[in-house]
């Protein structure tokens, strides 16, 4: 009991620091993690209202991709944006690797499938007496699925913060193609991983702890934009 | 002119099936699909919408069944679709359908004869000259009807209609011609009056109700009762219209009863015409019997009565119909 009792006094002393690394680390988490769930909701919110709603060809195919998206393992999604950066790739010029760029990259390749996804599965529930009355509007495609996506309004924040949620947790892609790098490319999960591996146990709690404290707070955003529309 | 038209469409989905051969709907005019659940009304609407593939391809305003409450103030919702002009069109038609004082309101919160006039108010100010309605008086309660159907009408002037429904009053109501369709396929087509007074077998008469539907307008008013002026006769029934309104009669065939030669008055009936027989029928267990007293009046009798009252073609009746079994109903 007392190894655990000083791991989390350890802990708690680190945060009430808040030294510069810690805040580094936290500051870098938030805008990669956050700028991969807008990317991945401002294209899988559309995918995904296309993919529940429109009848085009390829429908199909293109939910088994998302469904299979949706499962992705982090660190494979994290290995194909690293062949493709390589620098003898077929992007390697960009120079992007081991840049926070190439992390928010493979987090909205995460992010994508999971925000079109649910919000697909949103859409198909909706009755079909709703689809009948939106195309009764005589709207435009595009107005159709801003009007569409308002009645699921609420399956959509759900996917928005499950890509969320995905991206925040994951450690293999942004360790792939991030590095790990300190001061540079170290994200929450990563250093998490750092610090256990070199047994500083306080700091990984820590790290753990300002984790949840994120996840915990957009969610509380999320949940209450869902529930304040009651209409 | 034309400005609906179906050819050689058939629609198979999944055990309902809509065959037609050819579906015409002339310019301005405004067409009841009349017949039992499942007939396939709601899929010829949708054929017409453009809503199934291989049906009609232009544009109309279209109100489905059943109309969805979307999320958001009834105000808003009002809006989808519709530009400045066919808002403000709205706006007075909500005024008209009385539920102007509900726009503040979220929609979901509504009932569901107030989405409905929503609803209706959103589609019936669209530009499209073409308009599709999918049961338009289904949710709204008896005493609003008679409103809602003039609203509804008063909008159509000029327009081409096709109205879906499954009740008569509303067929009546908002119909210049009818068309009924059972098990998919259309199967008598003419105007409202004739037929419901003069469905062509035994199966549509089952459908639509043997019975009488003629037009006219209100002679007279009196403790609930109108007098409606047919042109050779009058008919004294249930209703509340004003003096000179353009209004329907309604009643069953079986509700007339057919005296022998030509009596005055026989019994308390307030109606009672004389006339010739024109047509006898057998219709299943009954025999139905047309009687021209100015205007065609379809009676019911039975095989034996019928036998007795020496009931053949050119015979001379008197016809009684108590004004309780008579509805009547604005035009």
């Amino acid at each position: 009991m007392d190894f655990l009792r000083d791991v989390v006094g350890d802990a708690l002393a680190l945060l009430g620091v808040f030294g510069s690394e810690l805040r580094e680390v936290l500051g870098l988490t938030v805008v990669v993690s956050g700028a991969a769930t807008v990317i991945g909701a401002a294209l899988g919110i559309p995918l995904g209202i296309a993919l529940g709603a429109g009848r085009f060809r390829g429908r199909g195919t293109l939910t088994v991709l998302v469904n299979t998206g949706m499962g992705m393992p982090p660190v494979l999604a994290g290995l194909l944006l690293l062949l493709l950066l390589w620098s003898e790739g077929p992007l390697g010029s960009w120079g992007l690797l081991f840049t926070p760029q190439a992390m928010i990259a493979a987090q909205s390749l995460l992010a994508i499938p999971i925000a079109a996804g649910v919000t697909a599965g949103a859409v198909r529930a909706l009755p079909p007496d709703a689809l009948e009355q939106v195309h009764a509007l005589g709207l435009t495609r595009r107005a159709r699925g801003v009007v569409i996506g308002r009645e699921v309004w609420p399956g959509v924040v759900a996917g928005v913060a499950a890509a969320f949620g995905r991206v925040v947790s994951e450690v293999g892609a942004v360790l792939v193609v991030g590095g790990n790098i300190q001061g540079e490319t170290r994200v929450l999960t990563t250093a998490i991983v750092q610090e256990a591996r070199q047994a500083d146990f306080g700091a990984a709690l820590a790290l753990g702890m300002l984790l949840l404290l994120i996840a915990l707070s957009v969610n509380g955003v999320l949940t209450w934009l869902q529930f304040r529309e009651k209409t | 002119m034309t400005d609906l038209l179906l050819r050689d469409v058939l629609v198979d989905l999944g055990g309902l099936r809509v065959e037609i051969d050819r579906f015409e709907v002339a310019a301005g005019s405004r067409l009841v699909l009349f017949g039992p659940n499942g007939a396939g009304k709601t899929t010829l609407l949708r054929l017409l919408a453009g809503r199934i593939p291989g049906g009609h391809t232009g544009a109309c305003a279209y109100l489905p069944q059943r109309p969805w409450a979307f999320r958001g103030r009834a105000g808003r919702t009002l809006r989808l679709g519709l530009d400045g002009a066919a808002h403000a069109r709205a706006k007075d038609l909500v005024a008209a359908l009385g539920v102007e004082d509900l726009l503040d309101r979220p929609t979901r919160s509504l009932s569901g004869g107030e989405r409905q006039r929503l609803a209706l108010a959103r589609v019936l100010a669209r530009p499209e000259d073409v308009v599709l309605l999918d049961e338009p008086l289904a949710a709204i309660g008896a005493a609003d009807r008679p409103r809602v159907a003039g609203v509804i009408i008063g909008t159509l002037a000029g327009r081409t209609a096709v109205i879906v429904t499954h009740d008569r009053d509303e067929a009546v109501m908002l119909g210049d011609e009818m068309a009924v369709i059972i098990d998919g396929r259309i199967r008598q087509r003419g105007d409202v009056r004739s037929v419901f007074g003069l469905p062509a077998d035994t199966e549509l008469a089952a459908v639509v109700g043997v019975g009488n539907a003629v037009s006219g307008s209100v002679a007279a008013g009196e403790d609930g009762l109108n007098e409606v002026d047919l042109g050779e006769i009058t008919v004294w029934g249930m209703g509340e219209l004003p003096v000179g309104s353009p209004a329907a009669v309604l009643f069953g065939g079986e509700t007339v009863t057919v005296h022998a030669g030509r009596h005055g008055s026989p019994g308390s009936a307030r109606n009672c015409w004389a006339g010739r027989v024109d047509r006898v029928r057998d219709v299943g267990r009954l025999v139905e019997i047309v009687v021209d007293v100015g205007v065609p009046v379809v009676a019911l009798l039975t095989p034996g009565s019928a036998e007795e009252l020496g009931v053949r073609i050119g015979a001379h009746v008197t016809l009684a119909v108590k004004a309780t079994a008579v509805r009547v109903v604005p035009r």
